[in-house]
Protein backbone atom coordinates (compact mmCIF):
# COMPACT_ATOMS: atom_id res chain seq x y z
CA UNK A 1 0.00 0.00 0.00
CA UNK A 2 2.61 2.47 1.13
CA UNK A 3 5.04 1.41 -1.56
CA UNK A 4 2.35 1.79 -4.22
CA UNK A 5 1.59 5.28 -2.97
CA UNK A 6 5.25 6.24 -3.02
CA UNK A 7 5.70 4.82 -6.51
CA UNK A 8 2.66 6.77 -7.70
CA UNK A 9 3.97 10.01 -6.25
CA UNK A 10 7.38 9.34 -7.76
CA UNK A 11 5.79 8.57 -11.10
CA UNK A 12 3.70 11.73 -11.09
CA UNK A 13 6.59 13.92 -10.05
CA UNK A 14 9.07 12.12 -12.30
CA UNK A 15 7.00 12.03 -15.45
CA UNK A 16 7.87 15.56 -16.54
CA UNK A 17 11.57 14.75 -16.30
CA UNK A 18 11.13 11.73 -18.55
CA UNK A 19 8.96 13.75 -20.90
CA UNK A 20 11.56 16.47 -20.93
CA UNK A 21 14.34 13.99 -21.62
CA UNK A 22 12.30 12.78 -24.57
CA UNK A 23 12.11 16.19 -26.24
CA UNK A 24 15.19 17.82 -24.82
CA UNK A 25 16.20 18.78 -28.34
CA UNK A 26 13.34 21.26 -28.63
CA UNK A 27 15.03 23.50 -26.08
CA UNK A 28 12.01 24.13 -23.84
CA UNK A 29 12.51 24.79 -20.14
CA UNK A 30 12.01 22.07 -17.58
CA UNK A 31 9.88 24.14 -15.18
CA UNK A 32 6.75 24.17 -17.34
CA UNK A 33 5.44 20.64 -16.67
CA UNK A 34 6.19 20.98 -12.97
CA UNK A 35 4.31 24.28 -12.96
CA UNK A 36 1.19 22.52 -14.26
CA UNK A 37 1.49 19.85 -11.55
CA UNK A 38 2.10 22.49 -8.89
CA UNK A 39 -0.93 24.48 -10.02
CA UNK A 40 -3.20 21.44 -9.86
CA UNK A 41 -1.88 20.09 -6.56
CA UNK A 42 -1.82 23.52 -4.94
CA UNK A 43 -5.38 24.26 -5.97
CA UNK A 44 -6.50 20.84 -4.70
CA UNK A 45 -4.87 21.31 -1.30
CA UNK A 46 -6.15 24.87 -0.99
CA UNK A 47 -9.70 23.92 -1.97
CA UNK A 48 -9.78 20.99 0.43
CA UNK A 49 -8.45 22.87 3.44
CA UNK A 50 -10.57 25.92 2.63
CA UNK A 51 -13.59 23.61 2.58
CA UNK A 52 -12.64 22.28 6.01
CA UNK A 53 -12.29 25.79 7.40
CA UNK A 54 -15.51 27.05 5.89
CA UNK A 55 -17.30 23.94 7.14
CA UNK A 56 -16.21 24.67 10.70
CA UNK A 57 -17.30 28.29 10.38
CA UNK A 58 -20.72 27.43 8.95
CA UNK A 59 -21.24 24.68 11.54
CA UNK A 60 -20.62 27.11 14.39
CA UNK A 61 -22.81 29.77 12.80
CA UNK A 62 -25.73 27.39 12.28
CA UNK A 63 -25.30 26.17 15.85
CA UNK A 64 -25.43 29.74 17.14
CA UNK A 65 -28.44 30.56 14.96
CA UNK A 66 -30.30 27.53 16.27
CA UNK A 67 -29.59 28.57 19.86
CA UNK A 68 -30.51 32.21 19.33
CA UNK A 69 -32.89 32.65 16.41
CA UNK A 70 -33.33 36.31 17.33
CA UNK A 71 -29.74 37.10 16.44
CA UNK A 72 -29.81 35.11 13.21
CA UNK A 73 -29.44 38.13 10.91
CA UNK A 74 -26.34 39.48 12.64
CA UNK A 75 -24.77 36.04 12.88
CA UNK A 76 -25.41 35.48 9.20
CA UNK A 77 -23.71 38.75 8.28
CA UNK A 78 -20.69 37.91 10.40
CA UNK A 79 -20.61 34.42 8.93
CA UNK A 80 -20.62 35.73 5.35
CA UNK A 81 -17.77 38.12 6.10
CA UNK A 82 -15.80 35.34 7.75
CA UNK A 83 -16.44 33.03 4.83
CA UNK A 84 -15.21 35.71 2.44
CA UNK A 85 -12.02 36.14 4.45
CA UNK A 86 -11.41 32.37 4.54
CA UNK A 87 -12.21 32.01 0.88
CA UNK A 88 -9.79 34.73 -0.11
CA UNK A 89 -6.94 32.41 0.97
CA UNK A 90 -8.05 29.85 -1.59
CA UNK A 91 -8.45 32.67 -4.10
CA UNK A 92 -4.79 33.61 -3.55
CA UNK A 93 -3.83 30.06 -4.52
CA UNK A 94 -6.11 30.31 -7.55
CA UNK A 95 -4.32 33.48 -8.63
CA UNK A 96 -0.92 31.83 -8.14
CA UNK A 97 -2.12 28.80 -10.12
CA UNK A 98 -3.31 31.05 -12.93
CA UNK A 99 0.02 32.86 -12.96
CA UNK A 100 1.80 29.49 -13.15
CA UNK A 101 -0.44 28.28 -15.95
CA UNK A 102 -0.97 31.33 -18.12
CA UNK A 103 1.72 33.91 -17.41
CA UNK A 104 4.58 31.44 -16.78
CA UNK A 105 7.14 33.81 -15.30
CA UNK A 106 9.75 31.00 -15.16
CA UNK A 107 9.96 28.87 -18.25
CA UNK B 1 -4.80 33.90 -20.85
CA UNK B 2 -6.01 33.64 -24.43
CA UNK B 3 -7.12 30.09 -23.72
CA UNK B 4 -10.00 31.26 -21.56
CA UNK B 5 -10.70 34.69 -23.01
CA UNK B 6 -13.07 34.74 -25.89
CA UNK B 7 -13.42 38.08 -27.63
CA UNK B 8 -16.78 39.56 -26.65
CA UNK B 9 -19.37 40.31 -29.31
CA UNK B 10 -18.86 44.06 -29.10
CA UNK B 11 -15.21 45.03 -29.44
CA UNK B 12 -13.75 48.49 -30.01
CA UNK B 13 -10.39 48.32 -31.78
CA UNK B 14 -7.49 49.60 -29.72
CA UNK B 15 -9.40 49.70 -26.43
CA UNK B 16 -9.21 46.85 -23.88
CA UNK B 17 -12.47 44.99 -23.47
CA UNK B 18 -12.83 45.64 -19.76
CA UNK B 19 -12.69 49.39 -20.41
CA UNK B 20 -15.39 49.14 -23.07
CA UNK B 21 -17.64 47.18 -20.76
CA UNK B 22 -16.92 49.50 -17.85
CA UNK B 23 -18.34 52.23 -20.06
CA UNK B 24 -21.35 50.01 -20.65
CA UNK B 25 -21.81 49.67 -16.88
CA UNK B 26 -21.58 53.46 -16.57
CA UNK B 27 -24.18 53.92 -19.32
CA UNK B 28 -26.54 51.44 -17.64
CA UNK B 29 -26.20 53.07 -14.21
CA UNK B 30 -26.45 56.63 -15.53
CA UNK B 31 -29.48 55.69 -17.60
CA UNK B 32 -31.14 54.10 -14.57
CA UNK B 33 -30.40 57.17 -12.47
CA UNK B 34 -31.77 59.53 -15.14
CA UNK B 35 -34.88 57.43 -15.64
CA UNK B 36 -35.45 57.28 -11.90
CA UNK B 37 -35.02 61.01 -11.28
CA UNK B 38 -36.79 62.42 -14.34
CA UNK B 39 -40.36 62.27 -13.07
CA UNK B 40 -39.80 62.27 -9.36
CA UNK B 41 -42.96 62.09 -7.32
CA UNK B 42 -43.80 61.80 -3.65
CA UNK B 43 -45.35 58.42 -4.41
CA UNK B 44 -42.64 56.57 -6.33
CA UNK B 45 -43.56 54.62 -9.42
CA UNK B 46 -41.67 52.45 -11.87
CA UNK B 47 -37.92 52.92 -12.05
CA UNK B 48 -37.92 55.43 -9.23
CA UNK B 49 -39.55 52.83 -6.98
CA UNK B 50 -36.93 50.23 -7.90
CA UNK B 51 -33.99 52.54 -7.27
CA UNK B 52 -35.47 53.75 -3.99
CA UNK B 53 -35.77 50.16 -2.80
CA UNK B 54 -32.13 49.51 -3.71
CA UNK B 55 -30.88 52.66 -2.00
CA UNK B 56 -33.00 51.98 1.09
CA UNK B 57 -31.56 48.48 1.36
CA UNK B 58 -28.02 49.84 1.25
CA UNK B 59 -28.96 52.55 3.73
CA UNK B 60 -30.38 49.96 6.12
CA UNK B 61 -27.17 47.95 5.80
CA UNK B 62 -25.10 51.05 6.60
CA UNK B 63 -27.30 51.84 9.61
CA UNK B 64 -26.83 48.28 10.86
CA UNK B 65 -23.07 48.16 10.44
CA UNK B 66 -21.83 51.72 10.93
CA UNK B 67 -24.54 53.38 12.98
CA UNK B 68 -26.09 56.78 12.26
CA UNK B 69 -22.82 58.56 11.40
CA UNK B 70 -22.31 56.19 8.48
CA UNK B 71 -24.98 57.87 6.34
CA UNK B 72 -22.44 60.47 5.19
CA UNK B 73 -20.64 57.76 3.25
CA UNK B 74 -23.73 56.43 1.51
CA UNK B 75 -22.78 57.93 -1.91
CA UNK B 76 -19.38 56.23 -1.93
CA UNK B 77 -20.62 52.88 -0.68
CA UNK B 78 -23.75 52.72 -2.82
CA UNK B 79 -21.83 53.76 -5.95
CA UNK B 80 -19.19 51.10 -5.36
CA UNK B 81 -21.85 48.50 -4.65
CA UNK B 82 -23.97 49.28 -7.71
CA UNK B 83 -20.95 49.49 -10.01
CA UNK B 84 -19.54 46.17 -8.82
CA UNK B 85 -22.96 44.50 -8.83
CA UNK B 86 -23.76 45.51 -12.42
CA UNK B 87 -20.20 44.65 -13.49
CA UNK B 88 -20.48 41.22 -11.87
CA UNK B 89 -23.88 40.54 -13.40
CA UNK B 90 -22.35 41.07 -16.84
CA UNK B 91 -20.52 37.79 -16.32
CA UNK B 92 -23.77 35.86 -16.78
CA UNK B 93 -24.68 37.59 -20.04
CA UNK B 94 -23.29 35.47 -22.88
CA UNK B 95 -21.01 37.41 -25.20
CA UNK B 96 -20.20 40.18 -22.74
CA UNK B 97 -16.84 40.79 -21.13
CA UNK B 98 -16.88 41.21 -17.35
CA UNK B 99 -15.20 44.40 -16.16
CA UNK B 100 -14.65 43.00 -12.68
CA UNK B 101 -12.90 39.89 -14.02
CA UNK B 102 -9.92 42.13 -14.76
CA UNK B 103 -7.48 42.94 -11.98
CA UNK B 104 -7.17 46.58 -13.09
CA UNK B 105 -10.84 47.35 -12.39
CA UNK B 106 -10.95 45.66 -9.01
CA UNK B 107 -7.62 47.16 -7.95
CA UNK B 108 -8.92 50.62 -8.84
CA UNK B 109 -11.96 50.10 -6.59
CA UNK B 110 -9.81 48.70 -3.77
CA UNK B 111 -7.31 51.56 -3.94
CA UNK B 112 -10.17 54.08 -3.77
CA UNK B 113 -11.46 52.33 -0.63
CA UNK B 114 -7.96 52.21 0.90
CA UNK B 115 -7.23 55.90 0.34
CA UNK B 116 -10.73 56.94 1.43
CA UNK B 117 -10.79 55.21 4.78
CA UNK B 118 -7.36 56.50 5.70
CA UNK B 119 -8.40 60.01 4.61
CA UNK B 120 -11.56 59.74 6.73
CA UNK B 121 -9.55 58.53 9.73
CA UNK B 122 -7.02 61.36 9.40
CA UNK B 123 -9.77 63.96 8.93
CA UNK B 124 -11.62 62.69 11.99
CA UNK B 125 -8.77 62.62 14.47
CA UNK B 126 -5.70 64.28 13.01
CA UNK B 127 -2.68 62.62 11.44
CA UNK B 128 -0.69 62.08 14.65
CA UNK B 129 -3.50 60.53 16.66
CA UNK B 130 -4.43 58.33 13.74
CA UNK B 131 -0.84 57.13 13.31
CA UNK B 132 -0.54 56.58 17.05
CA UNK B 133 -3.47 54.23 16.88
CA UNK B 134 -1.52 51.84 14.68
CA UNK B 135 0.62 50.98 17.70
CA UNK B 136 -2.29 49.32 19.43
CA UNK B 137 -2.94 48.62 23.10
CA UNK B 138 0.38 46.94 23.90
CA UNK B 139 3.21 47.79 26.32
CA UNK B 140 5.81 50.31 25.16
CA UNK B 141 8.64 47.94 24.08
CA UNK B 142 6.29 46.13 21.72
CA UNK B 143 4.95 49.25 20.04
CA UNK B 144 7.43 49.48 17.11
CA UNK B 145 6.82 45.83 16.26
CA UNK B 146 3.06 46.36 16.45
CA UNK B 147 3.36 49.40 14.21
CA UNK B 148 5.11 47.43 11.46
CA UNK B 149 2.62 44.58 11.71
CA UNK B 150 -0.34 46.95 11.54
CA UNK B 151 1.10 48.75 8.51
CA UNK B 152 1.54 45.43 6.72
CA UNK B 153 -1.96 44.30 7.62
CA UNK B 154 -3.42 47.57 6.36
CA UNK B 155 -1.45 47.25 3.11
CA UNK B 156 -2.83 43.73 2.70
CA UNK B 157 -6.40 45.02 2.78
CA UNK B 158 -6.56 46.49 -0.77
CA UNK B 159 -4.64 43.46 -2.02
CA UNK B 160 -7.15 41.01 -0.59
CA UNK B 161 -10.14 43.18 -1.61
CA UNK B 162 -9.05 43.32 -5.24
CA UNK B 163 -7.81 39.73 -5.47
CA UNK B 164 -10.99 38.33 -3.90
CA UNK B 165 -13.30 39.99 -6.43
CA UNK B 166 -10.98 39.28 -9.36
CA UNK B 167 -10.40 35.66 -8.36
CA UNK B 168 -14.06 34.88 -7.85
CA UNK B 169 -15.10 36.36 -11.17
CA UNK B 170 -12.21 34.86 -13.15
CA UNK B 171 -12.63 31.50 -11.43
CA UNK B 172 -16.24 31.39 -12.59
CA UNK B 173 -15.10 32.21 -16.11
CA UNK B 174 -12.52 29.42 -16.12
CA UNK B 175 -15.12 26.96 -14.83
CA UNK B 176 -17.55 27.90 -17.59
CA UNK B 177 -14.76 27.81 -20.19
CA UNK B 178 -13.76 24.29 -19.13
CA UNK B 179 -17.37 23.08 -19.22
CA UNK B 180 -17.86 24.62 -22.68
CA UNK B 181 -14.59 23.08 -23.80
CA UNK B 182 -15.87 19.67 -22.67
CA UNK B 183 -19.14 20.31 -24.49
CA UNK B 184 -17.77 22.00 -27.59
CA UNK B 185 -17.09 20.63 -31.05
CA UNK B 186 -13.91 18.92 -29.84
CA UNK B 187 -15.78 17.42 -26.90
CA UNK B 188 -18.98 15.57 -26.27
CA UNK B 189 -21.15 17.27 -28.88
CA UNK B 190 -18.49 16.78 -31.52
CA UNK B 191 -18.38 13.11 -30.56
CA UNK B 192 -22.16 12.91 -30.85
CA UNK B 193 -21.99 14.42 -34.35
CA UNK B 194 -19.04 12.29 -35.45
CA UNK B 195 -21.24 9.56 -36.92
CA UNK B 196 -20.22 6.55 -34.84
CA UNK B 197 -23.13 4.99 -32.97
CA UNK B 198 -21.30 4.70 -29.65
CA UNK B 199 -20.28 8.34 -29.94
CA UNK B 200 -23.86 9.36 -30.68
CA UNK B 201 -25.15 7.64 -27.53
CA UNK B 202 -22.40 8.56 -25.08
CA UNK B 203 -21.74 11.99 -26.52
CA UNK B 204 -25.42 12.84 -26.69
CA UNK B 205 -26.12 11.79 -23.10
CA UNK B 206 -22.93 13.45 -21.85
CA UNK B 207 -23.71 16.65 -23.72
CA UNK B 208 -27.22 16.75 -22.27
CA UNK B 209 -25.86 16.22 -18.76
CA UNK B 210 -23.34 19.02 -19.28
CA UNK B 211 -25.99 21.42 -20.59
CA UNK B 212 -28.28 20.61 -17.66
CA UNK B 213 -25.36 21.05 -15.24
CA UNK B 214 -24.47 24.43 -16.73
CA UNK B 215 -28.00 25.81 -16.85
CA UNK B 216 -29.19 24.27 -13.59
CA UNK B 217 -26.12 24.67 -11.41
CA UNK B 218 -23.36 26.85 -12.81
CA UNK B 219 -25.48 29.83 -13.88
CA UNK B 220 -27.35 30.09 -10.53
CA UNK B 221 -24.00 29.71 -8.78
CA UNK B 222 -22.52 32.54 -10.83
CA UNK B 223 -25.53 34.75 -10.08
CA UNK B 224 -25.14 34.02 -6.36
CA UNK B 225 -21.42 34.72 -6.45
CA UNK B 226 -21.98 37.98 -8.36
CA UNK B 227 -24.41 39.33 -5.75
CA UNK B 228 -22.43 37.95 -2.81
CA UNK B 229 -19.11 39.44 -3.91
CA UNK B 230 -20.65 42.89 -4.41
CA UNK B 231 -22.19 42.57 -0.94
CA UNK B 232 -18.91 41.50 0.62
CA UNK B 233 -17.01 44.32 -1.06
CA UNK B 234 -19.27 47.05 0.32
CA UNK B 235 -19.52 45.22 3.66
CA UNK B 236 -15.74 45.26 4.10
CA UNK B 237 -15.64 48.89 2.93
CA UNK B 238 -18.12 49.77 5.67
CA UNK B 239 -16.11 47.84 8.26
CA UNK B 240 -12.88 49.60 7.27
CA UNK B 241 -14.48 53.06 7.33
CA UNK B 242 -16.22 52.44 10.65
CA UNK B 243 -12.93 51.10 12.02
CA UNK B 244 -11.28 54.39 11.07
CA UNK B 245 -14.11 56.41 12.65
CA UNK B 246 -14.64 54.40 15.80
CA UNK B 247 -11.08 54.80 16.91
CA UNK B 248 -11.81 58.48 17.53
CA UNK B 249 -14.71 57.76 19.83
CA UNK B 250 -13.67 54.77 21.86
CA UNK B 251 -10.01 55.54 22.09
CA UNK B 252 -7.67 52.58 22.19
CA UNK B 253 -9.70 49.48 21.87
CA UNK B 254 -9.14 46.20 20.16
CA UNK B 255 -10.01 46.90 16.54
CA UNK B 256 -11.61 44.35 14.38
CA UNK B 257 -10.25 43.32 11.05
Amino acid sequence: MRRTLMLTVLGVLGAPVLAHAADAATGGGWVGPFAVIAAGLGMAIAAGLCGLGQGRAVASAVDAMARQPGAAARIQTAMIIGLALIESLAIYVLVVAMILLFVQPIK
Amino acid sequence: MDVIEHPPIFHLPGIPDHVTYTWLVMIVLAGLALAASRNMGLVPRGVQNLMEVVIEQIQGLIDDVMGPEGRRYLPLIATLGLFILVGNLMSVVPGFATPTANLNTTAACAVIVFLTYHWIGIRKQGALTYLKHFMGPVPLPLKPLMFVIEIISHLARPLSLSLRLFGNMTGGHILLAIIFFLMGLQGLIGWALSGSSAGAVIGGIGGLIMVAFTVGFLYPLKLLVAVLQAFIFIMLTMLYISGAIEEAEHGHEAQHH
